[in-house]
């Protein structure tokens, strides 16, 4: 028999609490933080080509200074090999002390160095 | 048969026997790569004159012999300018170079006192930093304020 007053009513609503945003929000979220960092790396890449710019002008700056620097290194050890060579030759008939080994006047840097 | 001993670890101390050129001596600038580095653009905006007139000449003949008067002037011209720096721009010129020899050497990361010794070597010398090429109608990389690429570290 039920008892007086009648039975509980039967609770078979569903309980589904609130999860979270939804798949298309997801998707949507993710594709803006994925397109904001490629945004950003973009605008890092034209960043970077730009230092790299910086970078290379500075080094043009520097080239002329370096060079002459070289330069003079450069030509006071051929003096000095130069010297050398025509003492040491001096008595071979026929020697021509510092002619170079190729035709034509295009300067070509030396091969080798003597180190003292 | 010579072999070579490098100057540090040989006995007798070190004597380069190549005799000076027979050349008006010049001064060699004697500065890091750090203080060129620094200093760069400006030798770049100060000596162009000179620059331009050695390099056209090496164009001509790669021969050192050459080009030595030329050469001559730009290493008095570099000279000069990092004199005038060191004058004028003391402190600021040696921030930078300090912080370019600690941050290994990038622009990047020493742009607040790069600004600081652009100012300076503005107002005293009339130097700008200009970096050619540059699209026009875009911030130069040096003056961007808010860059992307920035100093990380303390």
């Amino acid at each position: 028999m039920p008892p007086p007053g009648g039975y509980e009513t039967l609770k078979y609503k569903r309980n589904l609490p609130f999860r979270g945003p939804g798949g298309a929000v997801m998707v949507a979220g993710v594709a803006a933080v994925c397109a904001f960092g490629f945004w950003r790396l973009g605008l890092g890449n034209i960043e970077k080509r730009e230092l790299k710019r910086e970078n290379i002008w500075s080094r043009i700056y520097l080239t002329p200074m370096l060079l002459a620097e070289g330069d003079r290194d450069a030509y006071r050890r051929q003096q000095a090999a130069l010297a050398r060579e025509k003492e040491i030759m001096k008595d071979v008939k026929g020697w021509e002390a510092g002619r170079s080994v190729y035709h034509g006047d295009r300067h070509k840097p030396d091969q080798r160095i003597v180190l003292l | 048969m010579s072999s070579y001993v490098t100057p540090d670890r040989s006995a007798a101390p070190y004597v380069d026997p190549t005799p000076e050129a027979t050349q008006p001596h010049v001064p060699e600038v004697g500065a890091t790569s750090a203080p060129l580095k620094s200093a760069a653009f400006f030798i770049g905006a100060y000596c162009k004159e000179y620059n331009d007139d050695f390099m056209l000449c090496k164009a001509e003949n790669r021969n050192p012999e050459h080009c030595l008067k030329e050469g001559r002037r730009v290493t008095r011209c570099a000279i000069d300018l990092i004199e005038k720096l060191r004058e004028n721009c003391a402190t600021e010129f040696q921030r930078h170079w300090e912080c370019l020899d600690f941050r290994n050497q990038e622009y990047y990361r020493c742009r607040k006192e790069e600004r600081l010794l652009n100012g300076c070597a503005f107002d005293k010398l009339g130097l700008t930093k200009k970096i050619p090429g540059t699209s026009p109608g875009k911030t130069p990389i040096h003056e961007v304020p808010n860059p992307i690429y920035r100093n990380v570290q303390k």
